[in-house]
């Protein structure tokens, strides 16, 4: 059948028409929209309320943003946008963030005020285990007296 | 290490062993009459806010900074008294001094533990500490007094003030021999008196931002005797907080915000029906008075020694609102708070 043929030539031309050029480093927010999109169809499972059209109305954007904004096409919205998100469907701001390649500006401002040390911190940590993770907590430092 | 978690001192030994844990809290209290009659224990009324010293570098004395550890904010002839709580029943052997003198033996400040006399308390067995330990079952309470003006317990038995407020230091037992205390009794999750309570309620000279405990007023309380011995407790292994104690200017000073709270009055704890505690230790021996402790004026006393009028505050006790605690038997536990 000549269709069969022109099958692999559809498919690639589908693929690609609906790629659309992204600004930035994609492979640090890929996992973000679709993350969201099934965190979210999860809970409009159950309600209604978590339909796309009115989580966009609520966060205030376009449905058909943030339709692509779960399909991945475009970056992830801004941090506000996502803090928005967490809240409404209920995640952790920072997790949210960080699956969208992004800091937080309150991290970030951590960070500005101390890098060197902060670097070394981050560096220090990046295999220790969770609970290692989570024990570590500022001392009362003692002096001389 | 010692971390600062919802204004307590929260001392580990993680290395050591996971149940290696305690706390130190300050809470505000009534203060009671100075009047050389004794009362019982008056409830805690909250947590005193603390602070990371590190937290204010360009506010506070260089000193400060030296010495490290935590601030919070006093009123004059405020009372205080310090609870030791624990999760898991690990011992600990805790030192206490104001102004580097010991609370505890009255002896000037050591960086070890001595026997003899005792100058520590063992916790969990010792929930609490109000006061300067005076007398065998008898202590006079912990009173917040300006620095330089003679009220102190340092500036009555040094003559200087040179340090004021207040100075922990703790050291766990060692580990083997907490092994050994395992085996003898099964592990229980919870001590004596737990964290039961007492909690109903939900400057100048030398160093003029400082405050210092005086001796007030005289209490119903029992300094426990270390019923493991001198042997037990590891002295490599110690953890060490400077503790300072600022007035309600100098706190905003510092911090830029006014203390959360006000001292309480004779007059609202007795209208708010709050409950007054009585507590002896049952089978545990107590310690007898610091003789050096006892021969300390106390606040009333010195101020009439100095041409001034003492103003005590009129406190009836109501003998319907004392609560006995005592515990069943050496072991009994009552239920504390997690944490």
């Amino acid at each position: 059948m000549p269709w069969l043929d022109q099958r692999p030539y559809f498919v690639y031309c589908v693929v690609h028409m609906t790629r659309k050029p992204r600004k930035d480093n994609p492979s640090s927010w890929t996992g973000f929209g679709p993350y969201l999109r099934s965190i979210r169809e999860d809970k409009a499972v159950h309600d209604r309320a978590f339909s796309l059209r009115q989580v966009a109305g609520r966060i205030e954007v376009e449905p058909a943003y943030l339709s692509k904004v779960e399909r991945g096409e475009v970056a992830p919205p801004s941090e506000a946008k996502i803090r928005a998100l967490a809240t409404d469907l209920a995640q952790d701001p920072d997790v949210l963030l960080a699956m969208a390649g992004k800091v937080s500006a309150e991290l970030r401002e951590i960070i500005r005020r101390r890098p060197k040390e902060f670097g070394e911190l981050i560096r220090q940590l990046r295999d220790a285990p969770d609970h290692a993770i989570l024990r570590i907590a500022r001392q009362v430092r003692d002096g001389e007296w | 290490m010692i971390e600062l978690k919802n204004d307590q001192l929260l001392v580990s030994f993680p290395e050591l062993h996971r149940d290696a844990r305690c706390t130190v809290s300050f809470l505000r209290t009534l203060r009671i009459p100075d009047d050389n009659r004794t009362y019982p224990l008056p409830a805690g009324l909250g947590r005193f806010p603390l602070h990371h010293v590190d937290d204010f570098t360009n506010n506070v004395p260089s000193e400060w900074l030296e010495h490290g550890g935590v601030l919070f904010p006093m009123y004059q002839s405020e009372a205080m008294w310090i609870h030791f709580g624990r999760s898991s029943g690990y011992p600990f052997a805790v030192k206490v001094a104001a102004g580097r003198v010991n609370a505890v033996s009255g002896r000037d400040w050591t960086s070890g533990l001595e026997g003899s006399p005792q100058n520590y308390m063992v916790i969990p067995a010792q929930p609490w500490l109000d006061g300067f330990s005076v007398q065998k079952g008898l202590i006079r309470q912990f009173v917040a007094m300006p620095l330089g003006e003679g009220f102190t317990a340092e500036e009555q038995l040094t003559g200087k003030a040179s340090h004021g407020g207040l100075q922990i230091q703790v050291f766990p037992m060692r580990s083997e021999c907490y092994q050994e205390l395992l085996k003898r009794r099964a592990p229980r999750r919870d001590d004596l008196f737990g964290s039961l309570g007492r909690t109903p309620l939900g400057v100048l000279g030398i160093n003029s931002e400082s405050m210092g405990l005086a001796p007030g007023g005289l209490m119903r309380q029992e300094i426990y005797q270390d019923p493991h011995g001198l042997d037990v407790w590891d002295p490599s292994r110690t953890a060490r907080c400077f503790v300072h104690l600022v007035n309600s200017a100098v706190y905003r000073q510092i911090t830029g915000c006014a203390p959360p709270t006000e001292p309480v009055t004779a007059d609202h704890y007795r209208k708010a029906g709050i409950p007054w505690f009585e507590c002896y230790g049952g089978d545990a021996s107590a310690l007898e008075g610091a003789p050096r402790l006892a021969e300390l004026d106390s606040v009333a006393a010195r101020t009439i020694k100095k041409g001034g009028k003492s103003i005590e505050p009129v406190v009836i006790v109501d003998e319907a609102k004392i609560v006995k605690l005592r515990p069943r038997s050496t072991g009994a536990v009552r239920e504390g708070s997690a944490w």
